[in-house]
């Protein structure tokens, strides 16, 4: 069992997310990083769907009831063991009684915590992800809070491992996220064009205090409409990463919490930059880069190879 | 075989690496919701191992793709293939008729004053008015179990609200231009709201999760 002593700014429990019920409106809820929650499945020699903790925020602490080995991923934490210090992107056995404390968080914003057992929570809708907004899944379909206790049942042992820091993607600001043009790219004027997303003349735009799972909203210079269309679409499905213009002209990241978007679709930000919105945090800066279809392809792939070649590294380093 | 060059009624396009999306018109309304229902429950009917998810809306559906699997030439390769078998209603269910009550002004109907200043009309009037037509479910997302309906009578349209509401109640029934729909959880709304019912328009813990499924009609009864 364990228990939760301070939950940070926020913790919830997140999988591989909830896929096949778009038609009635069920977002995903999927992790945000994936890659780290990937990686974090790989270090536990998990199938790739297991419940994990998503944490926001420093003070965050957590008390073993009994021995296990657990991973920690995502953004790079300054923590401990009761008195030892652990490093980002590893697994550690911790002994019954022992207490998780995360001192600070040094790049990044969201981290992952994953045990290697199964977490004794009940499957919503398929799934373990927590949907926040209405309730369900994950643990009672809300946030975890100090006291709450899960039991981590069949706990099995497995080498200790790290990953290597270079394989390790980076998570500070400012943001480079590439994206391919959206069904309403055309919406926009040229000049907005260029401000969205040329390499020369694009506008750099700040994450504003508005930002949740649902989505992140940005500051900046306002996006222009051109005048022959309409500003609000026929609503219609959209996708993790779909880039959003409302009214005001400035965008909004979608990230795993809607099917369904009323807003112009500019872009969608590049499945190998999804990992990187789970660390877009108030004050960050970011930059779009319109990039070819060809070329969206190619970096996921490379993505897809980094994370499958963890495999390999992480049991050699323990 | 297609032979001739026929205008197809299928506008295909990418939505990023893993998206594709399918546009039947450029407005929408019944006959083009029909073809995008038709394509939506013949899509589910082939259980396709490479289709991840399907989001059907008011004039198009968007297909979520696994690239392990397929990539978009294939994908809409396979849809051009078998257009004039995914517009045909084979495999399109009846639609469901629901009748929901509704509780209209009182506490919880934050804007049915507003509602009323702004179309001229007294409550009576809104409410009879609401009430009288039978809509179309064209769409369930926002949040799960949330239907945009349509169509409202021109006489009570108003538009969304300029600031949503970070929060309003479960059930909450609301309307906007043309539309009007029933918010199933406590959420954020953009929606002027009218009133409020009691139906449980979403269940997690029970199959088919949603009450009201694409192309069901409702009719709302004051209660």
């Amino acid at each position: 069992m364990i228990e939760i002593i301070h939950q940070g700014t926020m913790t919830c429990i997140v999988d591989s997310g909830r896929y096949g019920y778009a038609a009635v409106g069920v977002p995903p809820s999927a992790a945000l990083d994936g890659f780290a929650y990937g990686a974090l499945n790989r270090l536990l020699g998990q199938d790739g769907h297991a419940p994990a903790l998503e944490i926001i925020g420093a003070q965050f602490s957590l008390r073993f009831h009994e021995a296990m080995t657990c991973a920690i991923t995502g953004a790079l934490v300054r923590a401990s063991l009761d008195d030892n210090p652990l490093n980002p992107w590893m697994s550690f056995s911790a002994a019954a009684g022992s207490i998780l404390k995360v001192h600070e968080v040094i790049e990044g914003f969201r981290y992952y915590l994953g045990f290697a057992g199964s977490m004794a929570l009940e499957r919503v809708i398929d799934r373990f992800a927590t949907n926040l907004e209405c309730g369900f899944g994950g643990y009672k379909g809300r946030a975890l809070t100090f006291g709450d206790r899960i039991n981590i049942d069949d706990c099995y042992d497995i080498p200790r491992g790290a990953i290597p820091g270079n394989a390790i993607p980076g998570m500070k600001s400012p943001h480079l996220l590439r994206v391919t043009a959206g069904p309403e790219y055309h919406y926009f004027t040229d000049a907005a064009q260029k401000i969205f997303a040329e390499r020369k003349g694009r506008s750099v735009y700040d994450v504003s205090a508005t930002i949740n799972r649902t989505g992140i909203r940005l500051e900046g210079q306002p996006l222009t409409f051109r005048d022959d269309v309409d500003k609000s679409i026929i609503s219609e499905g959209i996708l993790p990463g779909t880039v959003q213009i409302p009214g005001d002209g400035l965008p909004i990241i979608m990230l795993y919490e809607r099917t369904i978007g009323g807003y112009a679709r500019v872009a969608r930000v590049i499945r190998a930059d999804l990992d990187r919105l789970a660390h877009l945090q108030p004050g960050d800066y970011v930059l779009f880069e319109l990039v070819a279809m060809a070329e969206a392809e190619h970096l996921w792939e490379d993505r897809q190879k980094r994370l499958a070649a963890l495999r390999q590294v992480c049991r050699r380093v323990s | 075989m297609t032979v001739l060059a026929t205008a197809s009624q299928m506008n295909i396009s990418r939505f990023g690496e893993d998206g594709i999306r399918i546009l039947f018109g450029e407005t929408y309304d019944l006959e083009i919701h029909e073809k995008v229902r038709n394509f939506y429950f013949f899509m589910r009917s082939l259980a396709l191992p490479e289709i991840i998810d399907l989001t059907p809306s008011f004039r198009s559906c968007l297909i979520h793709f696994d690239t392990r699997l397929t990539n978009f030439a294939c994908l809409s390769s396979l849809l051009r293939e078998k257009e004039d078998e995914s517009l045909c209603t084979g495999n399109t269910p009846d639609p469901t008729l629901h009748e929901i009550p509704v509780h209209y002004g009182g506490p919880d109907a934050l804007d049915m004053k507003v509602v009323c200043r702004q179309t001229g009309l007294a409550q009576s009037d809104v409410i009879a008015i609401h009430s009288a037509v039978i809509y179309t479910v064209f769409a369930v997302g926002f949040i799960p179990g949330f239907p945009y309906m349509g169509t409202l009578d021109r006489r009570i349209h108003v538009p969304r609200l300029e600031t949503p509401r970070t929060r309003i109640v479960a059930g909450s029934v609301g309307i906007a231009q043309g539309q009007t729909g029933v918010y199933p959880f406590p959420s954020p709304a953009g929606w002027r709201i009218i009133g409020r019912t009691d139906a449980r328009l979403f269940n997690p813990g029970k199959e088919p999760y949603s009450l009201l499924q694409i192309g069901d009609k409702v009719k709302y009864i004051s209660a």
